[in-house]
């Protein structure tokens, strides 16, 4: 499918194409060129020997055509396929269980972005793998944790500039995990560390006060409390919710609250509107006509081997085919683990064993993800004027018998593994 | 009536995966949009003929008996079925706590009915060289197995596959102490069978009482008459030929054939510093050329001296091995066929489970990493078959091999493909329509017997039973319709 447009633009640039480019001799130069055999933009255009330009850390063109092969230039990055960089929204990179704040449950106003470490060996993992932008959560310890932060996995030394947009989303989490390790009153003393709630039903109690507080806080600021102007910034719709929830039972829960609040008096004068997404909905397949109703996407969590996963749910592996059926946006995610069978571009792979269709499942792993952490206008998809972040295959991506052999971000070759890889 | 249609369903699906319940006559013909030989090119609409359970022909246009069952499907790539070279799976209790047992024999641990066995059909494997785990020194003889069958025997390829043995460390144990039982192991052996020459020279005849005492039949002729010692070890035994081999005692004859030549070794190794006692054991007792080393860890940083020695090799599930470097604390990936490939040593690949890094996915990953696929291929198939000493019987679709043939989606190495037919021995054992639990996995689809699936608000419930009167319908109705 090959658009005229940018066959014209192509012809227009490959004339003057490399040496107009602004070039300079660092190492960490932003100006390349990569010629592919694929080349997928995702914007639905996919071009046969194309080419992407890439200037000032932005993404210059997209071609439908390249130069002659014995053409020869360092810029030149030759591979069989070219995407955009994979995102993955829910990579639970964090500093670990000392990473949450134990005093409260509700800790809407904590940001997560101030607990990382930027030179952790996290980020390089997910580069390789082809990620470059990801979504960090609070650990999902708290019934509401915090303020999660998108941004680049490789850049600056410094987690502030490698942001791509701070207060992202307002985690929180549904199910066993919140309760877990809490203490009940019963069975040991009460001590310290003694924490509620410690059963599902308490986790719910907890969502729905906090939001029944923020809009009581809204209208008589002597109720306020800290984080309700967060609260009360989500039930606007300013301020996406992410919760998690793996088992059907959790889902229920989280799109029951999002329809309670869209319904009932407390939350009239505009509080209303809360835009809510449904992170590791492992059983979405069980009732997607729920998420239809509600309007909640979801993330996926990684397909389990045997189809059982965390908190006693079960993940059918047509779980990403029936959501597309029902219409329901969905992405996909590894939950940071960088294994090669476990990899977010795996993820994408084993989709498709569950039928979802290429293009699908390439959206999956970069467009709707950047959409759900609202920086799709910066990354996700191979189209000019966006961020320089690109992944370089060589063989047809998701497939196990690929790898990723180049990574840029934001114009910058970041990861390089073309001498280790024979292509296709 | 509901009840009675969904035990049906469940039995007739336990048999799909249980085949020799009803074992065919070893008698198919397989017609592929593809068949992936092999050996030599693919074949575009090919066609594979097997009788009596071995392949008679492979070609394009290949006559068949009137009478066989015939698998036409032009839609899969037929292939033949994965060599597992090592596994520690499908046994209850697969590690021996005594260190040295090598006249223990996995025969008696394998369990026929071990999900396992089940689940590696799916993956397309039709082999398995089962053998001890890896918590003990030398853990006993392994055997060659096909998944099918409902007693071990039924399942064997191959008996006595071969010696289990660690050379690395263990939990709780140092290096040194198993290095130090492992050549003690050999001393004793020989001070064993010296002692025996020599009792036979005094004539005492306590061997002879206690063999006699096993219920050794000593009138056998393989017992009743001795002969010198074979083989190349470092040391040799005068006068061997003297004792009578029955008068051997069957706790040290395995290792007797182990020295002798006769059997193999699958010598474990958890890291680099293992391989080196790994093949000094060997060479020094003769076994080097019968030794395929199991590697596992840094032990492919030792492929220089693995070259050198010119044994094969079984490579650990994990092939990318991850290490920091020491000063700058960046990460250092090796991925460790493509270290094999490269010194051209032997290598098979070994599946760490049977879902998402079986044979398949391994091998697949040795293409993205700069192996070519006929190289990765055969390290699933062909290599495997000839380390475990089957390279005439399977690994491959060629006139007189073991019909051993899987027919896939697509593609054998592809993450769309799924297994929807296995035959093993020209009988076909998995037939992926009736696999109620690949259906459940792949594509939501509830167990017969596994209760309430999907929550349909519209439909009520009934209060005493829990069940849906509609869903309850429908399912009777589908069932009917299957066992059509």
């Amino acid at each position: 499918m090959k658009s005229l447009i940018f066959g014209l633009t192509a012809a227009v640039s490959l004339s003057s194409g490399v040496a107009s480019m602004p070039r300079d001799d660092k190492p960490e130069s932003k100006s390349w060129i990569i010629w592919a055999d694929r080349v997928y933009t995702g914007t639905g255009m996919n071009f046969d020997a194309g080419m992407v330009g890439v200037g000032g850390g932005k993404i210059a063109i997209v071609a439908a055509s390249r130069g002659s092969d014995d053409e020869s230039s360092d810029r030149i990055l030759r591979c069989y396929a070219v995407t955009a960089g994979l995102v993955d929204a829910s990579v639970r990179i964090t500093n670990g269980a000392s990473s949450v704040e134990q005093s409260n449950e509700i800790q809407p106003n904590l940001r997560v972005a101030n607990t990382l470490d930027p030179f952790a060996i996290e980020w390089d993992r997910q580069l390789r793998n082809g990620v470059t932008s990801v979504l960090v959560n609070p650990p999902d310890l708290n019934v509401i944790g915090g303020l999660s932060v998108a941004l680049k996995t490789a850049g600056a030394d410094t987690i502030a500039e490698r942001t791509l947009k701070n207060d992202a989303v307002l985690r929180g989490s549904m199910g066993s995990e919140p309760s877990r390790g809490n203490h009940p009153a019963f069975g040991r003393p009460t001590d310290f560390f003694s924490r509620r709630p410690t059963t599902r039903m308490g986790v719910e109690w907890a969502w729905r006060k906090a939001f029944y507080d923020a809009a009581a806080a809204a209208n008589d600021s002597t109720r306020a409390f800290p984080g309700s102007e967060r609260l009360v910034q989500a039930l606007k719709g300013d301020l996406t919710i992410s919760i998690q929830a793996w088992a059907t039972q959790d889902i229920r829960t989280a799109v029951f609250l999002k329809e309670e609040i869209e319904s009932q008096a407390e939350f009239k004068n505009g509080l209303n509107k809360p835009r809510m997404f449904i992170d590791a909905a492992a059983e979405a397949w069980k009732e997607p006509q729920l998420l239809v109703r509600a309007k909640i996407p979801v993330v996926l969590p990684p397909f389990p081997a045997a189809g059982r996963t965390r908190d006693n749910s079960f993940m059918a592996w047509n779980v990403a085919e029936e959501l597309r059926k029902e219409g329901i946006p969905f992405a996909l995610s590894s939950h940071g683990s960088a294994a090669p069978e476990n990899a977010l571009a795996m993820q994408a792979g084993y989709a498709m064993q569950g039928g979802l269709p290429f293009e699908n499942a390439l959206a999956a792993v970069t467009s709707m993800p950047a959409r759900l952490m609202g920086v799709a206008d910066r990354v996700g998809t191979l189209e000019v004027g966006k961020d320089a972040d690109l992944v370089l295959w060589n063989g047809q991506p998701f497939e196990p018998s690929s790898r990723v052999i180049a990574v840029i971000v934001d114009g910058v070759l970041r990861y390089d593994a073309r001498d280790k890889a024979v292509a296709k | 009536m509901w009840m009675r249609t969904t035990q049906l369903t469940a039995l007739l699906s336990l048999c799909a995966l249980a085949p020799d319940a009803f074992a065919g006559n070893g008698k198919i013909v397989i017609k592929c949009g593809r068949v992936v030989t092999g050996n030599g090119p693919d074949i575009e609409n090919g066609v594979v003929v097997i009788e009596e359970g071995r392949i008679v022909a492979v070609g394009k246009d290949e006559k068949a008996a009137w009478d066989a069952e015939v698998l036409d499907h032009p839609e899969l790539v037929a292939y033949p079925g994965f060599v597992e070279a090592h596994s520690s799976r499908g046994m209850d209790r697969p590690n021996e706590n005594i260190e040295v047992a090598p006249f223990l024999d996995v025969r008696d641990s394998i369990d026929p009915i071990n999900f396992y066995f089940e689940d590696v059909l799916r993956q397309g494997i039709t082999t398995i060289n089962v053998q001890q785990g890896p918590l003990c020194v030398i853990g006993g003889q392994g055997r060659v197995v096909k998944p099918v069958g409902l007693t071990v025997d039924e399942m064997t390829v191959r008996s006595s596959s071969g010696l289990k043995i660690v050379a690395g460390s263990r939990p709780g144990r140092s290096r040194a102490t198993q290095a130090q039982v492992l050549r003690k192991t050999f001393g004793e052996l020989r001070a064993y069978l010296e002692k025996l020459v020599q009792d036979k020279k005094d004539g005492k005849d306590y061997a002879r009482r206690e063999a006699l005492f096993q219920g050794r039949d000593m009138d056998k002729d393989e017992n009743k008459n001795g002969r010198a010692m074979e083989g190349v070890a470092s040391w040799k035994l005068e006068n061997f030929e003297i004792v009578p081999r029955g008068e051997v005692d069957e706790k040290q004859e395995p290792l007797l054939r182990l020295v002798e030549g006769k059997l193999m070794a699958f010598v474990y190794c958890d890291s680099a510093v293992a391989v080196n006692n790994a093949l000094e054991t060997a060479r020094s007792n003769g076994f080097l050329a019968n030794t395929v080393l199991v590697l596992d860890g840094d032990a492919w940083k030792a492929a220089d001296i693995i070259a050198e020695s010119g044994v094969s090799v079984v490579l650990g599930p994990n092939q990318l091995f991850v290490e920091r470097d020491p000063l700058t604390g960046k990460e250092i990936e090796t991925f460790v066929p493509k270290v094999f490939f490269d010194k051209k040593v032997r290598f098979a690949l070994q599946s760490l489970n049977s879902t998402a890094q079986s044979l398949w996915f391994q091998a697949a990953q040795c293409v993205g990493r700069g192996i070519d696929r006929k190289s990765a291929l055969d390290a699933v198939t062909r290599t495997p078959a000839e380390i475990l000493r089957l390279g005439k019987q399977v690994g491959s679709l060629e006139k007189g091999k073991d019909g051993n043939v899987v027919l896939a989606s697509g593609d054998p190495l592809s993450v769309t493909s799924t297994v929807q037919f296995v035959v093993i021995e020209g009988n076909l054992v998995y037939d992926r329509s009736k696999d109620s639990r690949a259906r459940q996995l792949l594509e939501g689809i509830e167990q017969a017997n596994a209760g309430p699936t999907k929550t349909d608000d519209d439909v009520p419930v009934d209060p005493h039973s829990g069940k849906k009167a509609e869903d309850t319908k429908k399912k009777s109705e589908t069932d009917g319709a299957k066992k059509d």
